[in-house]
Parts: structure tokens; sequence; C-alpha cells
């Protein structure tokens, strides 16, 4: 509540000194309907095997207005089906272009986590119906703080370098019970490289980490009664977490490719180390791009600690190790990912697509088959 | 027989072709060399300077039009619902503001000879002495 209330603030400011100035607004907006069923009793990506239109579908306007030379205000408002499309601020900020390369924002932003992030919810941008889960279903793609943004051109490379510092607060689901997130001191830098054909990005994060998960509270209070270290350390609380992204794409517009990675540690916690990532490839033809997506996502590096449970007399083990092992289990998983699918530009503001997705647990073996269908509107 | 309809459906093709041709035009008294690269540039927001230092207001024509069909495929090198993604990319982060859109050749002429910012391309068969056509 209180972010929303710190953003509301800002975009009132804002809007208050834009109203001042009399600057023109620039109203934008954008739209995905998506639609999507699953095989017979599979899920994925919250649909199911009746068809079902809210969790993918969104609306939302953007409206941003130049408060004088130097300083533009923007406010995202989106209403997700995924939340009943009540309407949230996505972002809220202020721009202070400090020269023709460099540019400051304060307020609730972007962080340049991932290739897609500035445009992640914008359908249009790229050419599937969402970008891939394995690597963009993150709890933490928006920062309350600021942003320094720098970009140039020099001997035919295109760069850009992004810091951002602030903190995040979000509801987060994990391993299906919800939890609250919050992450403070984040740190994030990135920076992006294009030539010619070719772009190639690198970031870093960092943040003080601390998962609230009611649904695991008795289990580190058992493991509290037996030991208390053992309990604090695989708790995630002020625990330093690390975010590693990479990605390269070569796109000679009548075809791309491009593959993103990640990895994600939260060492001194129970939360397993994360690595994952995606191989994309499309080709475009005329308004028609068919592509192709491999997505591989491994939260199974086994249970963390164990080497611990050897200092616990012998029959203090046998629990410990159940505990240990009880708590890290069900964040674990490993999924392999293929997706299949067809982009066609209807309009320079419309596009519609097609997509099969099967997804296979490698943990289980377990399959599930997804096909999704998307109206993508820019306006 | 055939030669001559196969020369007049040249004759046509290659009128056709003069028609459609596509040249950059800037203010008379903007004397800096530009090539498509730099265009390529000030068309997707990339450079906001020409390079003599003053700064650039690109011109489009509407999305429905040939002459923006023919620029974004041959100066920018992709379709137009490929330049509007790549500006979706932008536009939503503020990173960039497209470049406002007039819906003839007259319009650019006239935004181009009465402001030394201003650039835009049009039919090279419409342009007057109020502009000055950059070969790219």
């Amino acid at each position: 509540m209180k972010k929303l209330t710190t953003s509301l603030s800002v975009l009132a400011a804002s809007m208050m000194l834009i109203g001042q100035a009399q600057a023109d607004l620039r109203i934008n907006g954008f739209a995905n309907f998506t639609g999507g069923i699953t095989s017979s009793d599979d899920t994925l990506y919250g649909f199911t095997d009746r068809v079902s239109f809210a969790d993918q579908s969104l609306f939302a306007v953007q409206v941003s207005g130049d408060i004088n030379d130097k300083m533009t205000a923007t406010g995202q408002i989106i209403a997700r089906g995924a939340n009943d499309f009540n309407a949230d601020f996505e972002w809220a900020y202020i721009s202070y272009q400090a020269t023709d390369d460099t540019s400051v924002s304060a307020g609730r932003l972007r962080m340049p986590l991932f290739r897609y992030s500035a445009s992640l919810d914008v359908g249009y941008s790229y050419h599937w119906i969402a970008a891939p889960q394995s690597i963009y279903n993150v709890p933490y793609n928006n920062i309350d703080g600021i942003r320094v943004d720098h970009s140039g051109y020099t001997g035919g490379w295109d760069y850009n370098f992004q810091a951002a510092f602030g903190r995040i607060d979000n509801d987060f689901v994990l391993a299906g019970q919800p939890g609250q997130l919050a992450i403070d001191n984040v740190i994030v830098v990135n920076g992006e490289l294009g030539y010619e054909n070719w772009k190639f990005r690198g970031v870093y994060a960092a943040g003080k980490t601390n998962f609230d998960l009611p649904a695991l509270d008795p289990a580190f209070a058992q493991l509290g009664q037996i030991s208390p270290e053992l309990s604090d350390k695989l708790a995630a609380s002020d625990d330093t977490g690390t975010f590693v992204g990479a990605s390269i794409e070569y796109d000679a517009f009548s075809w791309f490719v491009a593959a993103e990675y990640t990895a994600i540690e939260i060492a001194d916690s129970f939360y397993p180390d994360e690595a994952n990532y995606y191989v994309t490839a499309g080709i475009r033809t005329g308004k028609w791009t068919p592509h192709i997506t491999y997505e591989k996502s491994d939260l199974n590096d086994g249970p963390k600690f164990l080497d611990e449970v050897a200092n616990f007399p012998a029959p203090f083990q046998l629990p410990v190790t159940q505990l240990l092992v009880g708590i890290q289990q069900p964040a674990a998983s490993e999924d392999t990912t293929i997706t299949v699918g067809v982009r066609y530009d209807y309009d320079t503001n419309i596009a519609v697509k097609v997509e099969a997705t099967q997804q296979t647990n490698d943990i289980t073996d377990d399959d599930a088959t997804l096909l999704r269908f998307a109206v993508n509107y820019i306006f | 027989m055939y030669k001559k309809m196969l020369a007049s459906a040249l004759l046509l093709f290659f009128a056709q072709f003069a028609l459609a041709e596509i040249v950059v035009v800037v203010h008379p008294s903007n004397a800096d060399s530009l090539d498509s690269k730099m265009v390529q540039r000030i068309f997707l927001g990339k450079e906001k300077k020409f390079p003599n230092g003053s700064e650039t207001v690109p011109v489009n024509q509407s999305p429905e039009s040939n002459v923006r069909q023919g620029f974004d495929q041959d100066v920018l090198g992709r379709s137009s619902s490929q330049v509007s993604a790549y500006w979706s990319k932008l536009v939503f982060t503020g990173k960039g503001v497209p470049p406002k859109e007039v819906s003839t050749d007259a319009e650019v002429i006239e935004l181009v000879s009465q402001n030394p910012s201003v650039i835009g391309y049009i039919d090279r068969a419409s342009a007057t002495d109020a502009v000055k056509i950059v070969e790219l």
C-alpha cells in the first residue's frame, strides 16, 4: 500500500507540474488479448483444459508529459487479467535529461534485468505471445528508486549503460504458496552493445533478500528448536542475492536468432541455485514471422547444507536432514519447454499470434501442452 | 508484337520504379553531408544531432503511404510493422518518441522549408526548390 501511495504522489506531483507548464501530454497504450487451452488435465502458466482468456491478457495506458525542457513525467497503469483487471500503477517516474546521452529517472521504474525488460508487457514488441517464462517469470521487475541511463555511438558501436538503485517489495508465489518478497539496497548494472546486426548484453544485480513465506514457518520453527544457526542460515532474511544475466542476438531482419541466460543465487538461504536459458529463432517473411524457442529452467541442484548434518549428534541427524530437505524441496524444479508459433502483422499497430508450447517437467517426466492465441495492439 | 508488349511492359515497370523513387530532403541551408547510416540513425531516434551539432527533427509519412513503406524498407531496412515494433519498445520506456507523421509530400516540404532542423523524405518527383535533396 505504501508503494502505491508513493507512486501516486509522485504521479500526482508530476501531473500538477505538467498542468502548470501546460505541456502537451502524450497518451499511448497497449493491449494483449490472450487465450489458451491445455491438453486434458494439464495446467501451464495458469491455463487449464478449459479455454480461458484472463491470465495473460492486459490493458495498459501510459501518460507522459514534458514538465520542462529537461524533465518528463511518465505514469503507466496496467489492468491485468491475472489480477481480475484491477488497474495498478506499473510505473510512475520523473526523468531528467542531464545531457543528450544521459538521463536520470526516479520513482517506480522497470529494472534493466532482461533483454525485453523494458517492453515486457508490450506483446507487440516481440514475436512471442509472452516472453519465455523460464527466464522472465520473476516477481521483481520493478524497483522503487533511481535509474541512470547513458547511451552513445562510436566507431559503429551503439552502447547503452544503465545502473539502478532502490528497493523491491512485492507479493510472490513459491511452489504454489503465497508470500512476500522484499529486497533492500538493490543495485543493478547493465551494459548493452550493438554492432551492425549483433547485440550483446550483460547484467549484474544484487540485493539484501527477504522471503516471508508463512507456509514454511512451522518447519523453520522446528529446525530452530534443534539449531537456531542452521534455521538462520536456511532462512532468506537479509541475505545477499545475486542475479547474473547475458544475452546475444543476431538480427538480419529477414531472420533472427537470439539467446538469453540468467543465474540467480541466494547462497545463504534455502532457495535453490537457479540457472535458466532460452534460444529462439525466427524468419520474417512478409507479414509472417514463424518462430521456435527452446527453454530450460534448472532449480534442481540438490538440497544445500547437507554436509552440516554430520555436525549434529546422531539422534538429531535424521530429523535435521528431513527438515533441510523438506524446506528446500518445494522450490526445486527443472523444466524443458519448446514453443513453436507464428506472428502475423495485421497492421502497423496490430499483431495476431498463435503458439503451441510443450513443457516437460524433468523431475517427474510429466508433459503439459498448451495452445495459445493472442491479439496485440498498440496505440 | 511480343517485343512491343515486352518493351511497353518494361517501360511501365521503370515508370513505376521512377515514380516511387524516394529521396531524403533537408532545409536548403543544411550543409551537412549525410549518408544512409546517419539517416537511418536519425529516423530510429538513435542520433539526435546533425554532424554540425544542430538538433534533428525527423518527420515521417503515414504508415499507409507507399513512400513510408518504401523508406522503411530501403533506408531503415525493415518493414513498417517492424519499425513500429521497434518504436513500441522505446515509447513505453520513455526512451524515445517516434517521429511526427504527416500525410503528404507537400506537408513534408512545408515543414522542412520552415525549419533547418527538420529532415524528411518524399517522392523525388514532388521535390521543389524549397528543399535540398540529400543523395544517399
